[in-house]
């Protein structure tokens, strides 16, 4: 083992050897608050190390990892939605009485497994990795219990989870079938070879499931049933660093295998992925549509937002238009995380224990109702929940419609316009209950009670700012996408 | 047929048979022992397929650890063992064609590969294949990566499992 190969993956190690001292440190600290100091430290010292990386472009361990522009971009957006994670949570889990230690180890845990995806340039290490992010954000929507929907949370996400990786090592095992390898680049070989003859039917059924696998994972219909009853019964701030955290490494996945391996597979795949990604955003949106509770309305609003950047894979055989399919799908990421962290702080400011329900049940302050009065009663709070809801819904001045612009631009390159025009149409229906809850927070009386928090205040107001601030110079982070859109295994 | 073949032939039966009732069986008990006869016809399979290290930790852990921890737990934690709910859903026609059609295609392609029916050559003599995976499991160029992110992951499981398991004192 050569320096140079640790070195290539420092800010990771650094986060796992952080988490297991964590683990130990914690045992003996009687305030938790420290822990979720201590945890915030270890993830600021990995961002700045994946940070120090930006440029660099070599691969190490055999070729199981690779570091490049791809790798140290998600690096960055991995440990800062695991502090986005921990700034929602703090007060939270203080509130609803259940402050452990072992939130923040086990987040710690499953942003490294988000770190390794990024990395990953061989199949192993690809299913290494998500199982390493999955299992902790198990344990982790199940934090609340015995609270019965936090249970059940913890449970169904277990089991579609197993079925889903049930599924992704199937497709793995039936890519080294077709192959004889499960590196990147040795698949790659074998396939530009071009001796697979009957075996290129089996890569591409391997590559199929391996899409199925993490059309799971990423919440792509039709393998989105799970989502709305986990992301309603999950702790809140679980359910925002699973929304974000889970579905961009699910991406990472795709965007690395797709663009790296199986560009030779588009004339069979490119079809299948048209098919989700339009079914996605128009399930998502239209479904969201009839929710009353924030919460599942948000969740659909995830599915649809994987629709969307499911749109950014139909770009991905097509030479001309691959690196901006992986750029887009980057931009939008970090759009959506913003975003979403923004929204789901908003929805943990109102959440509240019902006081007459003792501590088995649910929340209550979660229906959209519930916003009801909430411009009046919190102004800033409210502007700060009707720019995320514009930028979710893709409207200016956020970086919702640069984000959507983006990838409509990429797909219509691409000569995907139909698909362009479903996710024009689908956009607007979002519009109707996006801005829903803008009316109810202005239109209608109410007196919400909301928890003031600084951590929390901080989030949905940092969140709210750079969307509306990066709106108007998105050149940086659009260079830095377009850097990352290069992968070199 | 060789007598290989054949031993082949009656652990595929033995593994398929078993492994229906695993999933069919009432009594979590029962499932729990039909689960090591499947386990156990697939030691016998990488034995037939010379891998005497694989067959003998598919006995250690999945039989000797595994299964047992499966009984342990479904006697230390149910009252009853027995599944009295419906155990098979409504639409299992449906998914029964499925998995058949799904069955039949990757078959066919399987046996449409070249090589399917050429004999395995023999081990070449003086490969100690143990050795082989030993040096490849801590060896920085293959897998010494996978191998450690493997206990980490293991870890990570293991204080969840903790914290679920336990209930906080009140």
């Amino acid at each position: 083992m050569t320096p140079s190969d640790l070195l290539s993956i420092l800010p990771l190690l650094v986060l796992v050897v952080w988490a297991c001292a964590l683990l130990l440190v914690d045992l003996w600290l009687k305030r938790k608050g420290v822990t979720a100091f201590l945890a915030a430290l270890g993830l600021a010292l990995t961002a700045g190390l994946a940070l120090a990386q930006a440029g660099e472009e070599t691969t190490a361990f055999g070729g199981m990892v690779a570091l490049d522009g791809f790798a140290s971009f998600l690096n960055v957006l991995f440990p800062l939605s695991g502090l986005l994670g921990i700034a929602v949570a703090y007060g939270y889990l203080k509130r609803m009485n259940i402050e452990r230690g072992e939130y923040y180890s086990l987040l710690l845990f499953s942003t490294a497994g988000m770190m390794l995806m990024a990395h990953a340039a061989d199949l192993v290490v690809v299913f290494l990795a998500l199982e390493f992010l999955s299992l902790p954000l198990y344990v982790l929507a199940a934090f609340a219990r015995p609270r019965l929907d936090s249970e059940e949370a913890g449970l169904k996400y277990f089991l579609l989870g197993a079925f889903a990786s049930a599924f992704v090592i199937y497709g793995i095992a039936l890519i080294y079938g077709a192959t004889g390898t499960t590196s990147l680049s040795g698949i790659v070989a074998a396939i530009e070879a071009g001796s697979l003859g009957t075996s290129g039917l089996l890569l591409t059924i391997g590559a199929a499931l391996f899409l199925v696998g993490f059309g799971f994972k990423v919440a792509a219909v039709p393998f989105h049933m799970w989502t709305p009853d986990v992301y309603h019964g999950a702790p809140t701030p679980v359910t925002a660093f699973m929304a974000v955290g889970a579905k961009a490494a699910g991406f990472a996945a795709l965007l690395r295998v797709f663009v790296t391996a199986f560009p030779a597979l588009d004339a069979d795949l490119t079809p299948v992925v048209w098919v989700l990604a339009a079914l996605t955003m128009f399930v998502g949106n239209v479904v969201a549509i009839a929710q009353t509770n924030i919460k599942r309305m948000l969740a659909y609003s995830s599915i649809a937002h994987a629709g969307y950047i499911l749109m950014a894979f139909v770009a991905f055989g097509n030479p001309a238009t691959r690196a901006d399919a992986v750029a887009s799908a980057l931009f939008y990421l970090v759009t959506y995380a913003l975003t979403s962290y923004g929204a789901w702080a908003a929805v943990i400011a109102l959440e509240k224990q019902d006081p007459s329900a003792g501590s088995g049940q649910a929340a209550s302050g979660l229906e959209i109702n519930d916003f009801a009065g909430l411009g009046r009663r919190r102004p800033a709070l409210a502007a700060a929940m009707t720019v995320f809801m514009l930028s979710l819904t893709g409207m200016p001045p956020t970086l919702g419609l640069v984000g959507k612009f983006y990838l409509f631009r990429t797909v219509i390159e691409a000569g995907q316009v139909w698909l362009a025009v479903i996710g024009v149409l689908t956009s607007l229906i979002s519009a109707y209950y996006y801005l829903r809850v803008v009316v109810v927070m202005y239109m209608r009386e109410g007196a919400p009670e909301t928890t003031r928090e600084p951590w929390l205040d901080f989030t949905w107001a940092v969140s709210a700012l750079a969307t509306v601030i990066l709106s108007f110079l998105p050149m940086a982070l659009f260079a830095w996408a377009s850097a990352a859109g290069v992968m070199g295994f | 047929m060789t007598g290989a073949q054949i031993l082949f032939l009656v652990c595929a039966g033995l593994i398929l048979g078993s492994a229906v009732m695993v999933v069919t069986a009432r009594n979590l008990m029962h499932a729990a022992f039909w689960l090591i006869a499947a386990l156990f016809g697939v030691a016998v399979v990488y034995a037939i397929l010379q891998a005497g290290f694989m067959a003998m930790i598919q006995v250690v852990i999945y039989i000797g650890a595994i299964a047992i921890m499966f009984i342990f737990a479904d006697m230390l934690t149910r009252r009853d063992v027995r599944e009295s709910r419906a155990q098979i859903g409504r639409n299992w026609p449906v998914a029964v064609l499925l998995g058949l059609l799904i069955l039949a295609g990757l078959t066919a392609l399987i046996l449409a590969q070249p090589g399917v029916g050429r004999v395995a050559p023999a081990l070449p003599s003086g490969l100690d294949p143990v050795a082989a995976l030993g040096k490849a499991l801590v060896s920085p160029d293959a897998y010494v990566l996978p191998f450690e992110v493997a206990s980490v992951l293991l870890l990570s499981a293991l204080v969840g499992a903790v914290y679920l398991a336990f209930l906080k004192k009140q």
